[in-house]
């Protein structure tokens, strides 16, 4: 199981700078929560052993 | 006499029979909507004249002796998420109220219509289709039907409480990740989750491009069958839309269950639920006779996965609004995108990826069962305003987000599904899934037409 993952108000504005956004001051607080919970669910899916040939392609048929 | 209690068949019966005029059924549903409306909250636009001159064009049609099809004067409505002619698409959104009207209807609206249904307005919805409670801080809070202190669900939130209260015998909807079933078990109507690719999403505001499903809510199994026979079908305008020819499932309401493979989810399926929740499955088991229990393998990362696929694709289609507008989005909605376009890609790929596994996995699962059965949400309808976190079995999970706990792992793989309702005197309404493999929507209208014929489900209006 994984640790609960941290997210501060700094991560959020640093990550918010890459992708041109603005984030208001009120809501970091806010941002942060949700994508702690977020990379919670990506830390979920990390955790789980893939098979290496599945792929997200999708699959064409004439 | 046709009032609020009468099913769209009948309407429709009686309609193509001459007996009834398709201008008084719509006059009548305008009326109720005139009258409850105010307290319910589950429309945010209503079409009045527009819709007695499309009920006149009917009786016209039918005074002609054409056809104007099997829901004649049927009265309907739809989700803002649909573009309604003449009509901005809200999408329970202030942003979007600013845009031109639309210019067509969205094609299951206007399937709907070329069958003969009239449609009377436009319904609540959780802002961008992003949540499961319509508390829509632009546009009020919907109400359910069954109890006014408490959330309709969402996020087609108006559009099952506007069946519950019987201002509408038919509505339709939009299901991500569960917002047609979550509204449909809260306030106690049947709704159906078709097949990803089954319904065509042309002209509907996407929430997640790729498990966004359309479809309707009723008040009885053959009034489903009978919109998801006139919604259901190839669309070249929808990228996603399946070439299959789609069953007509009226006609399989009559068949019983005598051979099906039916089976209860376990593990994933059984925990964090409230006790009402999962008594609600066991009922509907002991009455089909499923006794076999199955498992779907990682159904817990297969939620995890749709949490991250919606939060990516959510965001990259609002970017520029989060950019440009984010404080004229709903706070509700708006804190939640704007962490997800924080989100790095390898994340979204992994999820796809994840998915692709999972898929695979279920259909073994449905080599063995035709229908699966499981709640439809943890709880009952939560309180309208109701604090964010909610202690179940010693665990703290979000009061709004854990409705999703049980749909989520299944429209992710869009799973054709049906919420049926189990309303009774003095408790609030809970649902169960019927849950089949895809484009097998047929075997769940047989189930659920059993359920409804044996007085194990059904949907009465709230007076």
């Amino acid at each position: 199981m994984s640790e609960p993952v941290r997210v501060t108000d700094a991560d959020v504005e640093r990550l918010a700078a890459q992708v041109g956004l603005t984030i208001a001051p009120e809501s970091r607080a806010a941002v942060a929560q949700h994508l702690a919970g977020l990379l919670a669910a990506v830390l979920l899916l990390d955790e789980f052993a893939l098979p290496e040939p599945i792929e997200p392609a999708p699959r064409f048929d004439p | 006499m046709i009032d609020a209690t009468t099913s769209a068949r009948s309407i429709a019966a009686s309609v193509r029979a001459g007996k009834t005029r398709a201008r008084d059924v719509v006059a009548g549903a305008l009326e109720r909507i005139a009258r409850r409306n105010a307290a319910l909250n589950a429309f945010t636009a209503v079409l009045g004249e527009r819709a007695l001159a499309d009920a006149d064009s009917i009786d016209r049609r039918l005074a002609a002796g054409d056809d104007p099809g099997p829901l004649a004067g049927v009265p309907f409505a739809a989700k803002n998420l649909f573009d309604v002619t003449g009509l901005a698409t809200l999408a329970g959104s202030k942003i979007n109220a600013g845009h031109p009207p639309a210019t067509r209807d969205a094609a299951a609206v206007a399937r709907l219509r070329a069958a003969g249904a009239v449609l009377v307005g436009a319904l609540n919805m959780d802002e961008y289709a992003y949540g499961f409670s319509t508390e829509n801080t632009h546009y009020g809070p919907t109400r359910n039907p069954r109890d006014p202190s408490r959330i309709a669900g969402g996020s087609s939130g108006g559009s099952a409480a506007a069946v519950a209260g019987g201002l509408v015998p038919l509505t339709l909807g939009t299901d991500t990740n569960g917002s047609i079933r979550v509204p449909a078990a809260l306030c106690g109507v049947f709704g159906l989750k078709p097949t990803f690719g089954r319904v065509s999403r042309a002209g509907v505001v996407p929430l997640a491009w790729s498990f966004d499903h359309v479809g309707p809510f009723a008040r009885h199994v053959a009034d489903l069958a009978s919109a998801f026979d006139a919604i259901a079908g190839p669309d070249p305008l929808d990228p996603a839309c399946s070439t299959l020819p789609p069953p007509r499932c009226s006609g399989e309401l009559e068949r019983g269950i005598d051979g099906l493979r039916l089976a209860v989810a376990g593990g994933h399926f059984a925990r964090l639920a409230a006790d009402e929740a999962l008594a609600a499955v066991t009922r509907v088991a002991a009455a089909l006779g499923a006794r076999r229990e199955v498992s779907l393998p990682e159904a817990h990362r297969a939620r995890a996965a749709a949490q991250v696929i919606t939060a990516c694709e959510g965001s990259a289609y609002h970017l520029e609004n989060l950019r440009a507008r984010a404080a004229d989005f709903d706070p509700m909605i708006r804190d939640r995108l704007l962490a997800a376009a924080l989100l790095p890609a390898a994340a979204y790929l992994r999820a796809q990826r994840f998915r692709a596994w999972y898929r695979a996995r279920v259909a073994e699962v449905f080599r063995e069962v035709d229908v699966l059965l499981a709640p439809t949400t943890p709880w009952t309808a939560p309180a309208i305003g109701a604090p964010w976190t909610t202690r179940i079995d010693g665990t703290e999970v979000p009061t709004r987000g854990h409705l999703g706990v049980f749909t989520q792992p299944l429209s992710f793989i869009g799973l054709p599904v049906i919420s049926v309702p189990l309303v009774s005197a003095g408790a609030l309404p809970v649902g169960v899934q019927l849950i089949a493999a895809p484009f097998n929507e047929a075997v769940l209208f047989r189930v659920a037409a059993r359920l409804e014929a044996d007085g194990v489900v059904g949907a009465p209006v709230a007076m």
